[in-house]
């Protein structure tokens, strides 16, 4: 067996995958997963892996915020936008494309070609492109993240340079008379004016679209309307980066 | 013997000739132990949130140390915001004398402007050039100290950029400055080899936060080559001044510098380029001309306020090296 972690800034993403297929997938909360699997040593984060069901720390692979900001006693340790190249390559079987990775509070734009990331970008100190503000805007609206994430016809125009302002200035379009369905597409839109410039020169014409923000048809559909690209969301959005990993030990051991 | 502040690199020649004290504000600035807390004060003072870190640092530098007798500016090849910064000096009391480095490059546009701070700071040009064959010994030494960087591998990234940043001003005492120069050469000769696997160039103004050239020589990868402040230390070896001025690419046009890092490229062999830029600067615009016109791999990074690097920055900084091997 091999085991994925992505520890994420919204929640950790658990993988234990055999040599062809996923086995068991959980996703935690992470600040509830530090808590209740997590100890701070001198050495670095220990997690209680056995507690979580996985093997022996040697055969984990991670990733996270940062090869050098996570520590974990014992794993090996991948870059993040390495564990989405690979996961993206394993989830869809193609070598060429660009990945867009929507997460909790970051987007990642990695550019793939024969299979190796040739260049990427990431979202500047700002979470208006993210997971993080789709959630706040669903709650402006009084509606599911999945309901937010299904509408994208007739859109109100949404400046959101800022993902705290645009809440407010949702709330100024919901007073002039705006419907949910239109708010809810302005607010999708938003986020493809966000990650535009970054497909855009890091262009491919296939987009392998992962993370959370994933789930959701609309922005898929956005992005193919309006680049004229085929937009592919895998099997398992969230769990890419998790995957990733599992598929580096995989590789690594033989 | 006044204390005079710079924004950026001036023809500092003219300043030590008229028996002055350079001092770069930047170099202040940065190794204050308390540079955060300047960047609030000049918040303080009014200066919006967004905007760089480097201009409210001058700031505070001059308004909050108080021993600067009078600032020089360079108002036209450096930073817009400097008109500000010298209205914000002038309301608290503090003399400013403006310099422009004209766009074109025109020679005689330079020279008026080098011969006007002449006579504001009542020197001859007789002295000023005295000065330029003295400051060109320290700056051939300076010369060496980058060729150990990149051809011997016995120099390290940081201390490129500290050398060679400090002769904006040398640190306002050549003598010393020369001295602690050699001394660093002398080791630097029988330092050992650095044998990293990944050669970086570093484009764009000096960095506001402290660790970049460490986190990346952790990672192994050195920085080889420091764009901006090599043109600092100017190892043009020309006699003519104004044209020694002419060749410092920095408060021109892009596309020189363009030039200029690309023969470093290539003379250096180097893997990568860094572009660092700092938040809320016109600069970032020009990122886009760098990434057409570079035919090497390009990360980008931005720094806002001083102190470390962010956890962000260094997962993009380890995805680029990964990207790289």
């Amino acid at each position: 067996m091999f085991y994925g972690i992505d520890l994420g800034s919204r929640s950790v993403k658990l993988v234990i995958m055999d040599h062809n297929s996923v086995q068991r997938s959980d996703i935690f909360e992470t600040v509830q997963f530090y808590r209740q699997y997590g100890q701070s040593t001198p050495e670095g984060l220990v997690v209680d892996f056995k507690a979580v069901g996985m093997g022996a720390n040697r055969d984990v692979v991670a990733t996270g915020y940062g090869r050098n900001t996570i520590n974990i006693v014992g794993a090996t340790v991948i870059a993040e936008l390495k564990a989405h190249t690979v996961g993206a390559i394993w989830q869809t079987g193609l070598s060429n494309f660009t990945v867009l990775d929507l997460g909790g509070q970051d987007s990642k734009v990695i550019k793939v070609r024969n299979g190796k990331m040739v260049d990427f970008a990431t979202n500047d100190k700002c979470a208006a492109s993210t997971g993080r503000y789709l959630e706040n805007m669903a709650t402006v609206l009084g509606i599911s993240l999945e309901e937010l994430s299904s509408y994208r016809e007739n859109p109100v125009e949404l400046s959101a340079t800022c993902a705290i302002f645009g809440e407010s200035e949702l709330i100024g379009r919901i007073v002039e008379g705006y419907s949910v369905p239109e708010l809810a597409a302005g607010v999708n839109y938003t986020i493809f004016k966000r990650i535009k410039p970054m497909l855009t020169a890091l262009k491919s014409e296939t987009v392998i679209f992962t993370g959370g923000v994933a789930l959701g048809p609309a922005i898929a559909q956005i992005i193919e309307s309006e680049l004229g690209l085929q937009v592919i969301v895998p099997k398992y959005p969230q769990l890419n980066g998790a995957i990733g990993c599992a598929v580096h030990g995989r590789e690594k051991r033989g | 013997m006044a204390r005079i502040g710079m924004t950026t690199t001036v023809p500092v020649e003219i300043i030590l000739a008229a028996g002055h004290i350079p001092v770069d504000l930047n170099n202040i600035f940065i190794n204050d132990k308390e540079a955060t807390r300047l960047v609030e004060v000049a918040e303080d003072a009014g200066y919006p949130r967004n905007i760089c870190g480097w201009i409210k640092g001058l700031y505070s530098v001059v308004v909050d140390r108080g021993d600067i007798d009078m600032v020089l500016a360079v108002t036209q090849g450096d930073c817009s915001n400097t008109h500000a910064l010298m209205e914000t000096l002038e309301l608290v009391g503090i003399e400013t004398i403006p310099f422009a480095y004209p766009f074109d490059r025109d020679y005689d546009i330079l020279k008026l402007q080098m011969d006007k701070l002449i006579t504001a700071l009542g020197t001859d040009w007789d002295s000023v050039m005295a000065v330029k064959k003295r400051l060109d010994q320290v700056r051939g030494k300076v010369a060496e100290l980058d060729r150990l960087t990149w051809q011997e591998n016995t120099v390290g990234g940081f201390h490129n950029h500290l050398y060679q940043v400090s002769c904006s001003d040398f640190n306002g005492d050549v003598d010393a400055f020369e001295q602690d120069v050699n001394q660093f050469i002398m080791q630097a000769q029988s330092a050992t080899e650095y044998t990293e696997d990944l050669r970086l160039g570093f484009i764009g103004v000096p960095p506001i936060v402290n660790d970049l050239y460490d986190h990346f020589e952790k990672m192994g990868a050195r920085v080889v080559f420091n764009e901006v402040q090599r043109q600092f230390a100017m190892p043009y070896h020309v006699d003519d001044l104004v044209e020694q001025y002419r060749r410092y690419t920095y408060p021109y046009g892009v596309f020189r510098r363009i030039e200029d890092i690309k023969e470093e490229i290539e003379k250096r062999n180097l893997d990568g380029i860094v572009h660092y830029v700092q938040s809320f600067c016109f600069r970032q615009i020009e990122d886009m001309i760098f990434r057409e016109k570079l035919d090497i791999p390009v990360l980008t990074i931005e720094g806002d306020k001083p102190g470390k690097l962010d956890a962000r920055t260094k997962l993009r900084m380890d995805s680029f090296l990964e990207m790289l091997r």
